[in-house]
């Protein structure tokens, strides 16, 4: 199995829409290593607009997006699935 | 950093927005409905043989516990709901520009529209006893100005007024820097008043007139009419496409269409019940009138914009004249605005407790702070400015095409372009 780096932003409590603009920049940044595979992106935000929007917004890039809430923030798992 | 390959199996966890929370949404409406219901059928024998028999003080003795529980409630469906749909006046423009996105903005047209709806069948039909609404005033050329500013005051505090009551309320600090902001800058709007006021002055037109229909000389519905057909083929044709509704990820979401309709609903529950729809500014000036008279009595004294008495108006069910401004008194503007201004906040914190996402963080980037405080400041200025803010005005003037609303719109805009600019090149980079 390939090691896949994660690489984790924390953007929780930040100033609206600062977890979308971080996550498509950041998306937009890694694009060649998320879609060769080595490389999946962990956003940590409390932010429940940007939440509900960052899926459609990679799914349109060709990436897959786990959302999962721990507590009181949404963790978004971005990957080329 | 070694990281865990995903899960086969696992692609997205969807959490479809209908089974709970329209339930929980539809479950609020009956009571809402309900607790009015109550309160009038209350408030209706206890305030009627008050009036026969008392009059002046002892109305509003009756009066006030009616506004205040009104206020609160409305306040509090208001924040819940604006909590679990993401609904943000905001995000509606500045999505616009920052990603090219129109959905919010069609929901703030669904919601804008369903209000011309209510309110005009509630004119019709005499539940609506003032119209236009009380704090509305004749339109200004100068109105643009304070929209444009506001416009780019409410991108940089990440919500407008009542997003960030409502954010607030779920803990979140940039919020509530914004709203010290919009205290600081009902302040030093209070500075420049006397300026504003000639200036706001020369540029009024069509005195008198408040609303298109009035400046036509033409009835109501027949506006009303003209914009409810142009947009229900167009709502048809976007329901089709099923663009009305968004996929959700986040727990105890609620379609903003549904939120939508249930704020209109609240709006006219308020026309109704306490006279005008949700309006919420005026109650900054009067924090900062507070603090100031506190702190510098003898400034206080001399500001005329303080002393004001801007609204007037008899209330639509006790018939209690109601008499109140930005001053540092507890008035017919604090009865009003209060109670609304505290529910909303409640309704984000209850929203958020129940679903465990209260949380307060502090460690943000500085220039994060210093976005919304100016945001803040810059709404503060200019709500007083263009008489209004963007709720009342797009939630309350333009379901009844207040002139000043329209304008106030055409600056909002431009305002949050350029404060979309501002944002991106400035503040998150």
């Amino acid at each position: 199995m390939e090691n896949v780096q994660t690489i984790e932003f924390d953007i929780s409590g930040q100033i609206c829409p600062s977890t979308l603009l971080v996550a498509l920049r950041e998306i937009n940044r890694n694009i060649n290593e998320l879609n060769a595979g080595r490389v999946q992106l962990v956003f940590k935000t409390d932010n429940r607009d940007c939440t509900n929007t960052i899926p459609e917004a990679a799914g349109n890039m060709g990436l897959t997006v786990d959302v999962r809430k721990d507590d009181s923030c949404y963790t978004i798992l971005v990957y080329k699935g | 950093m070694q990281g865990r390959p995903p899960e086969t199996g696992n692609s997205l966890t969807r959490h479809k927005a209908p089974a709970t929370s329209v339930t929980g949404a539809l479950l609020c409406l009956p009571t809402i409905l309900n607790a009015f219901k109550l309160i009038c059928l209350y408030c209706q024998p206890v305030l009627e043989f008050e009036i026969r028999i008392f009059t002046g003080r002892d109305q509003l003795m009756a009066t006030t516990p009616f506004m205040l529980l009104c206020g609160t409630l409305l306040g509090l469906a208001a924040g819940f709901i604006m909590h679990r749909s993401d609904f943000c006046l905001a995000g509606m423009f500045r999505d616009l520009f920052l990603f090219r996105s129109a959905f919010k903005l069609r929901i703030l047209l669904l919601l804008i529209i369903t209000s011309t709806i209510l309110f005009e069948i509630a004119r019709l039909t005499g539940l609506i006893r003032i119209y236009p609404f009380p704090l509305l005033s004749s339109p200004s050329l100068a109105a643009p100005l304070g929209g444009m500013l506001f416009g780019i005051g409410m991108v940089l505090a990440g919500g407008c007024v009542v997003g960030s009551l409502y954010k607030t309320g779920t803990g979140s600090v940039p919020s509530l820097v914004a709203l010290a902001g919009l205290v600081a800058g009902s302040a030093i709007f209070a500075e420049i008043a006397p300026w504003w006021s000639s200036v706001n002055g020369a540029a009024i037109f069509l005195k008198g007139k408040i609303t298109l229909a009035e400046a036509l000389g033409i009835n109501p519905s027949v506006p009303a009419g003209v914009a409810v057909a142009a947009a229900l083929p167009c709502f048809v044709l976007i329901c089709r496409r099923g663009g009305w509704v968004r996929p959700t990820y986040t727990e105890g979401a609620l379609q903003p269409w549904l939120a939508a309709l249930l704020l209109a609903l609240i709006g006219l529950i308020s026309a109704i019940a306490i006279g005008m729809p949700m309006g919420i500014t005026t109650s900054y000036a009067k924090a900062a009138a507070m603090v100031e008279a506190a702190l510098c009595p003898a400034h206080y004294e001399s500001l005329k914009f303080f002393q004001a008495m801007p609204l007037q108006y008899t209330h639509p069910l006790t018939g209690t004249l109601l008499r109140g401004g930005p001053g540092k008194e507890l008035d017919a503007v604090a009865l009003v605005q209060f109670p609304l201004i505290l529910g909303i906040i409640a309704g984000g914190a209850l929203s958020a407790s129940l679903l465990g996402e209260f949380s307060i963080r502090l460690k943000l980037p500085p220039r994060q702070y210093l976005s919304a405080a100016v945001g803040g400041i810059l709404m503060g200025l200019a709500s007083r400015m263009g008489a209004g803010c963007n709720v009342w005005h797009l939630l309350g003037g333009l379901p009844i095409m207040a002139l000043q609303s329209v304008l106030f719109l055409v600056g909002l805009l431009p305002g949050a372009w350029l404060g979309t600019r501002l944002l991106t090149r400035f503040v998150i980079r």
